[in-house]
């Protein structure tokens, strides 16, 4: 019997990874992913203006200052880029603004009695926030310096000032030892991470409910479960299905790390990650993000693998009951919903913090997966409490088998809509199958 | 050797069948008919261990029928049960197995049944590539890839040409020389008349007529006789007392008569007339079954 079990696990995994769409598929997942993580270079080849280098034109009308704004302007130039190309110009603004270019902007400095320093900046077109922030820090930058020589400020005292206050932050309870700024990257790096979550329990549900509505369409059905139970039928679609998704999340994972190495030249610069990568990772560390990924990463796997179990067995029971592929399109949908309201709800999560109706939807199967990992992360649940929504999963799943096995044996057989409910609710009074 | 023995299959509170008894021996073939809804599904799928009767039991060579008995049965479903995206060979390895063969073997028994068939070069093509007769040449091979020990057949000629019913034919001919028990179901009763040594007729799940073909045949009673000649006298034969009735058929006449008994006064009319034909024929099957499930619905 166990022959026939891995046998029929193993036709259905086949089935879906040697297919044509599963080929096609990752095709197009990889090329998305390593595009958009290399999104900056791709703008370049296309020839975008992402990196593009902006000319600066300094006008200065009797200030003395162009040549400490150059300086300050030139700061934002690094090894690698060269963002701006200062020049002080002899002209006015009048003659430069007829010359004007769509890479150029122009900065005219002024004097000024109350400000010490006033500014205009011209350009063809709108310039990118970025750009304008660098020129108007620079400026800033500019005006500090003359304040302080007007006034005989001496540049450490200046610094004490302006340097922002050190806040030593203390949460005297450990479990919910957090930095304020996890909503910022629950925000911004959780949903990232619980996507691919979400988009593995779609093909799980489609592969499972779609394998056996085809196999009744059919009446395939008849001759398999007159050759195995119904019992080892449904757990081996489970077993591939999960293995199935289980190879496909490993495949996002590569994609993603290809996609990684190329944006960051490392296969061919060696492993030194680039600034921008650092300076997250250095902060996801300060927010002990990190530390809670440690503990929270094996019990996220073992919730993410159950629910996949409890899905993929909620998505057989329900494919038994449907008589066409129409009707398993319509059943299919309440499961997505589900799942769409688990991964919303953990993206929420920290918008209502201390919610003790989130706290409790996250103890619920099918939600427990998305929710309860975002809600330890920003510590409003302790690890004990993630356990609590793994027993519960599992107890969970034994009902579900235990009660929806008997709805599966009827349903499998069933090609007629009439009565469908009855003939269900009097499969759960039939003996174990 | 297969025994039913007293199934009745309830569904709520309809009675699907109803105390079902019969015996097919190895190396026999049974005919399973009835009318659509008559019961012979619930039948097939009670053999098959598909569904479980509230009476009665089911042995196949004296075992009750459990998950590693059916690996000794072939079943060819009426509507047809392939996996059409698969190949050919995909699909008899995936029956095969199933019913606990060895790959090797299973493709070795394939190309000779491929042979037979006259379709050795549609081994690696999808399914739903093939013609309605191809395809269900590939769902009887798929139910006797295991050289079973019963075959169910629920009409296994649908969508063959001649040509292809004869190979089918012969296919059943030949497994059947192997001692393979054979239930075999359809709604072309001469196909029925061809196989079977034995039948019954269900009617609403209950067997209304059983036995022996040639015994059914005898018991009916009624009998045909066939007459072709020049002013045979119609009315007069109408008069005869256990004539039924008379009717022109393709150029002869047709005199329903209620038994055998009645044959001589017939011929004892049209034996000085000049005749060229006088035959008394059995009634076909087809005739019993209308005369007998008609009956019924009337």
């Amino acid at each position: 019997m166990n022959k026939k079990f891995w046998y029929l696990t193993k036709v259905s995994l086949n089935k879906k990874i040697k297919s044509k769409w599963f080929i096609i598929t990752n095709v197009i997942l990889a090329i998305v992913i390593i595009l958009l993580l290399n999104i900056n270079s791709v703008i370049t080849f296309f020839g975008g203006d992402f990196d593009s280098r902006t000319n600066i034109i300094i006008v200065d009308n009797n200030t003395n200052a162009s040549s400490l704004l150059k300086e300050n302007l030139e700061a934002s130039n690094t090894e690698d880029e060269e963002r701006f190309k200062i020049l002080e110009s002899d002209k006015t603004v009048e003659e430069e603004q007829e010359d004007i270019k769509d890479d150029d902007i122009i900065i005219a400095l002024e004097n000024s009695d109350d400000e010490y320093l006033k500014a205009s900046i011209i350009s063809n077109d709108k310039i990118d926030n970025l750009t304008y922030q660098l020129l108007s820090q620079a400026l800033n930058s500019t005006k500090t310096t003359i304040g302080m020589a007007v006034n005989n400020i001496d540049y450490d005292i200046l610094n004490s000032i302006s340097s922002p206050i050190t806040i030593n932050r203390v949460v005297l309870n450990e479990e919910t030892d957090v930095d304020e700024n996890m909503n910022l990257i629950m925000s911004s790096v959780f949903p990232t991470i619980i996507l691919p979550f979400f988009m593995l329990t779609i093909f799980l549900v489609q592969m499972v409910g779609g394998e056996i509505c085809e196999e009744k369409t059919t009446r395939s059905m008849e001759i398999i479960i007159s050759n195995v139970s119904p019992k080892m039928h449904l757990l081996s679609k489970v077993l591939a299905s999960n293995i199935f998704v289980i190879i496909q999340g490993v495949l996002l994972i590569v994609y993603a790390v290809v996609g990684f190495l190329l944006s960051t030249n490392m296969l061919s610069s060696g492993l030194a990650m680039p600034s921008e990568f650092t300076s997250i990772f250095d902060s996801l560390v300060a927010s002990g993000f990190l530390d809670k990924l440690i503990y929270v990463i094996p019990l996220t796997l073992v919730l993410i693998v159950l629910s996949f179990i409890a899905y993929a067995v909620v998505a057989g029971i329900l494919a038994s009951m449907t008589v066409n592929m129409e009707d398993f399109s319509q059943l299919q949908t309440p499961i997505m919903l589900i799942s769409l309201a688990g991964y919303y709800l953990a993206m929420m999560a920290g918008m209502f913090e201390g919610s003790t109706l989130i706290r409790i939807l996250s103890y619920v199967p099918f939600l427990s997966s998305f929710v309860s990992p975002s809600l330890y992360i920003m510590g409003q649940i302790s690890i004990i409490d993630i356990i609590i929504s793994i027993v519960i999963l599992i107890i969970f799943i034994y009902i579900i088998l235990k009660y929806g096995l008997k709805v599966y044996k009827v349903g499998i057989l069933n090609y007629s809509n009439e009565k469908v409910w009855s003939k269900f609710f009097k499969a759960f009074k039939t003996k174990d199958v | 050797m297969l025994e039913i023995k007293n199934i009745t299959k309830y569904y709520g509170k309809n009675k699907a069948v109803n105390n079902l008894s019969f015996t097919v021996k190895d190396g026999e073939i049974f005919g399973l008919l009835g009318e659509n809804g008559a019961g012979k599904t619930t039948t097939f799928r009670i053999i098959m261990g598909l569904i479980e009767a509230n009476e009665g039991t089911v042995l196949l060579d004296g075992k009750k029928i459990d998950y590693n008995e059916t690996d000794k049965i072939g079943f060819v479903t009426e509507e047809r049960s392939l996996l059409t995206k698969l190949t050919v060979l995909e699909q008899i390895k995936f029956y095969g197995v199933l019913k606990g063969l060895d790959e090797n073997k299973i493709e070795k028994e394939l190309d000779k049944w491929l042979e037979h068939f006259n379709i050795k070069s549609y081994k690696n093509r999808k399914i739903k590539e093939l013609s309605k007769g191809n395809q269900q040449k590939i769902q009887f091979i798929s139910a006797v890839i295991n050289r079973p020990k019963l075959l169910i057949l629920d009409e296994p000629f649908t969508g063959l040409d001649p040509i292809n019913v004869k190979m089918m034919k012969d296919a059943i001919y030949e497994l059947q020389k192997e001692g393979c028990s054979i239930i075999f179901s359809s709604h072309q009763m001469e196909h029925i008349e061809d196989f079977c040594e034995k039948l019954i007729i269900l009617v609403k799940g209950t067997p209304v007529v059983s036995g022996s073909l040639k015994q059914i045949k005898e018991d009916y009673g009624i009998k045909n006789i066939m007459l072709r000649g020049e002013e045979l006298p119609i009315d007069e034969i109408k008069k005869i007392k256990g004539v039924i009735s008379v009717n022109k058929v393709r150029g002869e006449l047709e005199v329903k008569i209620e038994s055998k008994e009645v044959a001589p006064k017939v011929f004892n009319l049209v034996k000085n007339k000049n005749i060229t034909k006088y035959d008394l024929v059995e009634p076909s099957l087809n005739e019993i079954f209308i005369a007998k499930v008609g009956g019924i619905h009337e």
